[in-house]
């Protein structure tokens, strides 16, 4: 086993690896789709809170490929995917009661989301949802 | 996991109280015990992931009762148990010894 040593602290944390992967993996959403989040419950590490499952979002951005933190927790690899930023408006998460133009970003990573049933086309405004 | 980590929409926990010029470590133990976890990391036994899971899985009365760094020394402790490298007897025997040094 390798210990570091006092001498290399400095240049082991400026050249540590980040979780980008860089591997050529396909995207499943693009800016602008519209997602449901899995509704899952898994006894280890994941970073889809409670709060945001079974909800719908929109893909706000694309970030690039990322470890999935899930099985990277459990031993059992990478899992190269796209990690993406979610936008949920507040009315989906907290209910009628929450401002209408407020909203939460989230990252999550494709694993977490599927297609929002009867999504529609790209361009059209979501009643509900400002973006 | 569904444990007391993942805090949103909680409530009763009260205000989020915001420190002007917050300091990073707020008492000496914290950034020994943030880098002896990052030390410790390099030994390549577990990896960034492990590390949070392994935060996680405190009991949920203690995590929500503790601070941010017991929380890393808590992970930390697991680590280092599950992975072989020390024993929950050895950690007990250090911090009797520790608490023996301290007494006037």
């Amino acid at each position: 086993m390798k210990a570091l040593r006092a001498q290399d602290v400095e240049y082991t944390l400026q050249h540590s690896r980040g979780a980008r992967v860089d591997e050529d993996v396909a995207a499943t959403f693009k800016s602008g789709d519209r997602v449901l989040t899995r509704n899952i419950h898994p006894i280890g590490h994941t970073r889809l809170p409670r709060y945001a499952r079974a909800r719908h979002g929109t893909i706000a951005s694309d970030y690039g490929v990322f470890i999935f933190p899930d099985t990277h927790a459990r031993g059992e690899g990478v899992k190269a995917q796209h990690l993406y930023s979610v936008r949920f408006s507040a009315r989906e998460l907290w209910g009628p009661e929450a401002r209408e133009a407020d909203g939460v970003y989230l990252d999550l990573w494709d694993d977490y989301l599927d297609p929002a049933p009867g999504d529609p086309a790209p361009g059209d405004p979501t009643p509900g949802d400002p973006t | 996991m569904n444990g007391a980590h993942d805090l949103g929409g909680m409530h009763g926990l009260g205000p989020i109280d915001a420190e002007v010029d917050e300091p990073v470590f707020h008492a000496e133990w914290e950034r020994r015990c943030f880098a002896i976890t990052l030390a410790a990391g390099f030994l390549g036994q577990w990896n960034i992931d492990m590390s949070r899971y392994a935060r996680e899985r405190m009991h949920p009365g203690d995590y929500l009762k503790t601070s941010y760094y017991e929380h890393w020394l808590h992970g930390l402790q697991t680590l280092l148990v599950e992975k072989g490298l020390l024993t929950e007897e050895e950690i007990a025997a250090r911090m009797a010894e520790l608490a023996e040094e301290e007494k006037p």
